[in-house]
């Protein structure tokens, strides 16, 4: 056995929530306990790359405050309209919002950041949108990676990477664990998040996004259930509490989220010490 | 040494599914029993035709009779009026009427009790609110209601309201139910299932919500046969054919076909099988 | 079922024929698992004569890749034929266990680790 386990952290899909990864982080820096890798998908590839490159939590949490605005969904109803009605094509290549902004702030964000410029090895996950499986990226620049991690489908047109089309992460493997079992992590914290049900559908919107839901959620707890019994040592859950209903862009609550993934994080600690022999 | 429990799960694929019926072919022949049959989706219509006892034949012209295009073909207006916004919207949305269907459904099974079949027969649909598989099983359901529930395809028929509660298609939440088998002490489960085809070319936003509806459907679809591989404690055997033609929703005509391709993949696994059962 | 072992430099090859199956996994397991408390590192089955693994025969295949993760080792396969590779995908296990299309592949990935 090497001298300590080797640690892994993954962030699964969950919008503006996976900040609380921020205050899981925070914790770690504190008792000095190393990560070995960083894993990220969809929302969670922000704040993994942010952790990776060791950035500061406040220079993270500025970057989500730039980036993550209700103003990417800027015309959603009328390019919804228009593609329902064929007045516009819809390709695999389409989306209901202007691609060009979200990339943008994603250069803007990232810049020419590269994979092998981090402090801690990083992988980022999408969906290869025309043959259905996990894409893991772990080379090349970071924001090409992000930005096709994050296109949620229909929303946000796939993005191209390496000739292939991808879209986001969580449609094939919201929480994705196995990319630290396969790296040989020994010890995995694995925060993840449930995308919340509606209980009134007062909408065709609604309905969809409930429906989505359920198949989401239901991968979710799948695959971790699979990867549970996959993996040969532990895998600790940190899955933070919010007594508050947040929205995909309430980004005012960061405060709230960083700080209820740093009480989950203190609760785990005592375990997780133990466990690497601390 | 007590006999290995047989479990037979047929999850979702529609018309694919009858090669359950090619399976029942073999096993009847090779004298081989199934203690209990699962049925997801369209594999509840077949898995109800073999807990029944039904000779592959009846199957087969009772499939003919209910499942026809005109069961999707009319409007359920409401719906459009929903759309719109001129009626107030709520769970009970599906572009399709589903007067058609459930009238073929009780023209097919009558009053039958889901308790009242030769073989233990085990239906599985999806809660709509908590997005939780719900097992049907036993004399608290007809057969026609856990049908009508399990076939409810998203957007097309509407959620099915028993009792207090409505309940959608099975396969969202797992288009291939091994873990009920599992569950109910199956020994040796036969797992006949079926990925959903991708887009060759995508034109359409409907296009485009069906790739995205086949990516999450198919992931999890795997993703559960994943995590029932490793639960179990004996064996799975998946039979899942694959065809020389997409076979479409209403494929009726292809059945002959299908049923012989099920028949060959059983005769492929079936000397394992028989080894299975005498050890 | 036939199984044979070799050492080759620090990657200890064990090649499987035939089925791995409910029936034959045991001792495939047996083969594998003296390799393992021999003290083996690198340990890489050669799948290219198994025609057909079951559900039963991967579980024993991921107990070796537990066995040796546990011992701060590592578990590949090589030369894994195209119908053992759907079920391997339909099973998750593409996603756990690295994959190599020839063992001289499969050694070299040891190398530097």
């Amino acid at each position: 056995m090497t001298e300590h386990p080797r640690l892994g952290l993954v962030i699964g899909s969950g919008s503006v929530k996976c900040a609380a990864s921020l205050g899981l982080w925070k914790v770690l820096e504190r008792e000095g306990i190393q990560l070995d890798m960083v894993v990220g998908c969809s929302g969670g590839s922000m704040y993994a790359t942010g952790i990776a490159f060791g950035d500061d939590v406040a220079y993270i949490e500025q970057n989500t405050l730039s980036l993550w605005t209700e103003d990417l969904m800027a015309g959603y109803t009328s390019n919804l309209r228009a593609a329902m009605t064929g007045e516009v094509r819809f390709t695999e290549r389409s989306g209901l919002v202007d691609a060009e902004a979200a990339t943008a702030r994603i250069a803007s964000v990232y810049g020419e950041r590269r994979f092998d410029q981090t402090k801690i090895p990083l992988s980022i996950v999408a969906t290869d949108f025309m043959t259905g499986e996990p894409a893991v990226l772990s080379q090349g620049r970071v924001m090409d990676a992000i930005r096709a991690s994050i296109a949620i489908p229909m929303i946000f047109p796939p993005y191209e990477v390496d000739g292939r089309l991808l879209t986001d992460g969580a449609v094939s493997n919201p929480l994705p664990v196995d990319v630290a079992i396969m790296e040989g992590c020994n010890i995995i914290l694995a925060m993840g998040f449930e995308l919340p049900y509606r209980s009134r559908m007062r909408s065709f919107n609604a309905v969809q996004s409930h429906l989505n839901a359920v198949y989401i959620n239901n991968i979710l707890r799948a695959t971790y259930a699979f990867y549970n019994l996959a993996h040969h040592a532990e895998i600790i859950p940190i899955l933070p509490v919010f007594e508050k209903e947040i929205g995909n862009f309430d980004t005012a609550q960061l405060p709230y989220i960083i700080a209820q993934g740093e009480a989950e994080a203190e609760a785990q600690i005592p375990y997780l010490k133990k466990l690497m022999g601390l | 040494m007590s006999a290995k429990k047989v479990a037979l799960v047929i999850g979702s694929g529609s018309v694919k599914c009858a090669a359950a019926l090619g399976l029942m072919k073999v096993f009847e022949r090779e004298k081989i029993n199934v203690d209990m049959v699962v049925g997801c989706s369209g594999g509840s219509l077949y898995a109800a035709t073999i807990a029944l006892g039904w000779s592959t034949q009846k199957a087969i012209d009772e499939t003919l009779r209910l499942w026809t295009r005109d069961v999707t073909a009319a409007r359920n207006w409401g719906a459009y009026l929903q759309l719109f916004g001129l009626r107030r919207f709520d769970e009970r949305f599906g572009l399709v009427n589903d007067k058609l269907i459930r009238r073929r459904l009780s023209e097919a099974f009558g009053n039958t009790n889901l308790g009242n079949t030769q073989i233990p027969l085990f239906i599985t649909a999806t809660d709509f609110y908590s997005g939780e598989q719900e097992v049907m099983h036993g004399s608290q359901y007809s057969l026609q209601d856990a049908l009508r529930a399990s076939i409810s395809i998203p957007y097309i028929f509407a959620p099915h309201k028993i009792g207090e509660r409505y309940f959608v298609d099975g396969y969202l939440s797992d288009p291939l139910p091994v873990g009920v088998a599992i569950r109910e002490g199956a020994d040796v489960i036969i797992a006949i299932g079926f990925e959903s085809p991708y887009q060759t070319r995508v034109s359409s936003i409907l296009r485009y919500a069906f790739e995205i509806s086949s990516i999450t459907s198919n992931n999890l679809l795997q993703s559960n046969y994943a995590f029932h591989n490793l639960a179990h404690h004996s064996e799975i055997i998946p039979i899942m054919p694959e065809f020389e033609h997409r076979i479409h929703l209403f494929d009726t005509d292809k059945i002959p076909y299908v049923i012989d391709a099920g028949e060959r993949a059983t005769e492929e696994q079936l000397t394992y099988i028989r080894k299975l059962l005498e050890s | 079922m036939e199984i044979n072992s070799r050492t080759e430099n620090d990657v200890t090859i064990v090649a499987v024929s035939g089925s791995i199956d409910a029936l034959t996994s045991e001792q495939m397991l047996a083969a594998f698992m003296k390799e393992i408390e021999s003290g083996a590192a690198h340990l890489v089955a050669d799948l290219s004569g198994v025609e057909y693994t079951s559900s039963a025969g991967l579980r024993c295949l991921l107990t070796v890749q537990k066995e040796m993760r546990q011992k701060g080792g590592d578990f590949r396969l090589a030369g894994v034929q195209p119908n053992v590779l759907k079920i391997l995908k339909l099973s998750g296990f593409t996603r756990l266990i690295k994959m190599y299309d020839s063992v001289a592949e499969a050694a070299a990935s040891f190398s530097g680790e």
